[in-house]
């Protein structure tokens, strides 16, 4: 007779009086023994959807509220008025081996997001990311470094004025000419090394430029490969897929727990660092395209690596400490992108 | 699993007469009745739902996923249950999506905004901070005001002057200090959130002691100190060793340092973020059980919490640990579990007898409309 048994609270008020749910006539009534307490046509009451097994409320129009752990009850009644639709999300959501389809269907959507949607999504946000958002992180991280970890540069200054000369002469060539760029020498701890910031500052440490023991063409060559990792904008690229790719697990999962959620900002913040293997052999080969355009040996580049070779013994195909090619293979495709350019330009 | 609540529901439909029992009940109640809460949801239960969410969530390009946190909320406050009586959230899927409509539409503006006329980036994010104290106000109201127990709602009554000084004048003042303030930092926040809570016509108040949180400070504190000391020592061993190698080969050069130094600053970054995670976890384990244990409801019923630290950190770290081994595909389980542990470590003693205080209980004029005026649109966690 009834369609379920539960508790009664007046409107906003936390007392409870036990009732039960039922049909009288066209309206729904809830009642204690015979006491009506609520009555409604069922048009106006408000019946909570079903999540798992929690209690379920079905409100009156003056405001009191049925509350009810029997939800089979009250789904048997709401199957009765609504048909077979109703409650589709919980009968989706029950323990059933469909849920193992389900896992395999979210497993493959999410794969196809990472390797398709994210793609698309960092070079649209690229595309619209405003000119001073670059110069910003550029001008904040030299700033930082500066006071951190680097040092004002004591190489002889007949050495530097040399090789900006050869640094402007590349960056003519470059798409955004030479007054995109900017060559700034810095000694610090991390040894011989050279990067861009992604508003074309380009920074180049005093220990490179001894490792290159007066080849200055080779340390053109590492230049014009970090002009390219500006003209790509490809710091701001990695730093995009980091964060769409945090934030696309954060709304899609909805909820991952604070851990996970400071793996994947903090993490993406140390992946953001570092250029993904595409973005290498890219940078790669712009650095022989403009080192050539600027007259130079266009496979200089390769030379810095057999020096690497030489001093850290990296023989390896692919180094498992980072996402680099292996220096090996690197300087092979220098060396053949070079040729390729020279053959095609002769067949011309 | 209603217990005592469905055994008097059913006595009421057996005809017995609920005053007369009232009257019998044994006086001692009157004193003092401690109140576990738990938790009655099921990892496997909840997992059902997360999925759906997820794939619903996917297929409608993430417009379902307002209406996933929904069902999301409602399962854990529907499972969390006290004398009882369980919990319910009340947010609709319509009210959060309308919220984050039109964060996302303000952004959006903001965007073709800068792109027209540069200079609106520059002031965009003092804007941004000069509302946050605001948007924090609104978030902790919405999420109090959707929030029901035993058909009476909770309600935030906290200004954003109050958020201010609470959450962003704290937070930097912690990270100022290097977390030597933290405690007084945590102490704002707390006051701030307990201080404006209301239950129906029933305030909160908390004040937890500064010597109290000092007291749960000093262990994580201890984890970052000596962590560092040790993990410092180790990264000076391998540095010396590293030069006697060298000093032995002299193949070895400055490139190898970079690798080196390279590779150090990797782990010590990473060592780091290990270590004041862990702290973290401690440390907010303790400052709960500190700021709940000094929380009143209504000036005479205490709250009280009683998380093991250690287990508490325990269960965050291996619940990490699981879900990234499993892709995510483990989450509910971690999510349940730790709500299972952290709702049996809270509790409240209530002076008197429990069904009639509760009974007594009003919705207060305030918290009854209005929050359909509300948007979301941020989350914040407390």
């Amino acid at each position: 007779m009834g369609i379920a048994t539960g508790e009664w609270h007046p409107a906003n008020s936390s007392r409870a009086i036990p009732a039960v749910l039922r049909e009288d006539g066209i309206l729904l009534v809830a009642a204690e023994e015979e006491r009506v307490l609520a009555s409604a046509v069922p048009e106006r009451t408000e019946i909570s959807p079903r999540v798992g097994s929690i209690p379920r409320r079905v409100s009156f129009p003056d405001g009191s509220v049925f509350e009810t752990r029997d939800n089979d009850g009250i789904d048997t009644y709401l199957r009765g008025k609504r048909g077979a639709r109703s409650g589709l999300i919980h009968r989706l959501e029950q323990f059933h081996p469909r849920l193992i389809l389900m896992t395999l269907a979210v497993i493959l959507l999410a794969t196809t997001i990472y390797r398709f949607a994210v793609p698309v999504l960092v070079e649209v946000a690229v595309l619209v990311t405003p000119p001073f958002v670059p110069e910003l992180i550029g001008s904040g991280t030299l700033a930082s470094l500066d006071r951190t970890i680097l040092k004002p540069s004591e190489l002889p200054e007949g050495e530097r004025q040399a090789i900006s000369e050869g640094f402007s002469k590349l960056a003519t060539h470059s798409k955004g000419g030479q007054g995109a760029y900017d060559l700034y020498f810095r000694d610090g701890v991390i040894g011989p090394n050279a990067f861009a910031l992604p508003d074309g500052s380009l920074i180049l440490t005093d220990d490179l430029v001894k490792l290159a023991n007066g080849d200055r063409e080779m340390i053109l060559g590492v230049l014009g490969h970090e002009i390219a990792h500006v003209e790509g904008e490809h710091s701001l690229r990695q730093l995009y897929r980091a964060a769409g790719v945090a934030a696309l697990v954060m709304l899609i999962a909805g909820d991952v727990g604070s851990g996970v959620e400071d793996i994947l900002t903090q993490g993406g913040a140390l992946v953001a660092l570092s250029y993904s293997r595409a973005a290498e052999a890219e940078a790669d080969r712009r650095s022989v395209e403009l080192m050539r355009a600027a007259g130079y040996d266009p496979a200089a580049l390769a030379r810095f690596f057999v020096v690497l070779e030489d001093k850290l013994g990296d023989h390896g195909d692919a180094s498992i400490l980072s996402s680099h090619p292996g220096t090996p293979q690197r300087q092979q495709d220098i060396r053949n992108y070079a040729a390729e350019l020279e053959g095609r330009l002769q067949a011309r | 699993m209603w217990g005592i609540g469905q055994a008097a529901v059913s006595a009421a439909a057996r005809g017995y007469d609920i005053m007369a029992m009232a009257e019998t009940a044994p006086r001692a109640a009157e004193a003092q009745s401690f109140e576990r809460a738990s938790f009655t949801g099921s990892a496997s239960e909840y997992f059902g739902i997360w999925i759906v969410n997820v794939l619903l969530t996917i297929v409608t390009l993430g417009i379902y996923s307002a209406w996933a946190k929904v069902r999301r909320m409602r399962y854990f406050y529907g499972n969390t249950v006290i004398l009882d009586r369980a919990f319910e959230y009340h947010a609709t899927g319509k009210q959060i999506f309308i919220g984050r409509l039109i964060v996302t539409a303000f952004l959006i503006v903001l965007n073709i905004g800068t792109a027209i006329f540069p200079p609106i980036g520059i002031i965009t994010p003092i804007v941004i901070l000069v509302a946050l104290p605001w948007l924090i106000k609104r978030s902790l109201r919405f999420n109090a005001r959707v929030t029901s127990y035993r058909n009476v709602r909770f309600d935030f009554v906290g200004t954003a002057g109050g958020a201010f000084v609470a959450i962003l004048l704290g937070s930097f003042v912690a990270f100022i200090s290097f977390g030597i303030l933290a405690p007084l930092a945590s102490r704002w926040t707390w006051r701030y959130v307990f201080n404006n809570l209301r239950y129906g016509d029933r305030p909160f108040a908390s004040d937890p002691q500064l010597g109290r949180l000092y007291g749960v400070w000093i262990l994580p504190a201890l984890i970052v100190f000596l962590g560092s000391i040790v993990f410092g020592f180790i990264a000076f061993i391998v540095i010396i060793g590293a030069a006697a190698v060298m000093r032995e080969s002299a193949e070895l050069t400055s490139a190898q340092m970079t690798v080196l130094s390279i590779a150090g600053l990797y782990a010590g970054l990473f060592i780091y973020f290990i270590l004041y995670g862990i702290a973290g976890l401690f440390y907010r384990a303790g400052v709960r059980n500190v700021a709940w244990s000094a929380a009143e409801l209504d000036g005479h019923h205490q709250l009280v919490s009683d998380i093991s630290r250690l287990r508490y950190a325990w269960i965050a770290i291996s619940n990490v640990i699981v879900t990234v081994l499993t892709l995510g595909l483990m989450r509910p389980w971690a999510a349940v579990r730790m709500a299972r542990y952290v709702n049996e470590h809270t509790g409240i003693r209530i002076n008197g007898d429990p069904g009639e205080i509760l009974s007594s209980i009003e919705a207060s004029g305030a918290a009854i409309s209005a929050e359909y005026m509300d948007m979301e649109g941020f989350d914040f966690g407390f």
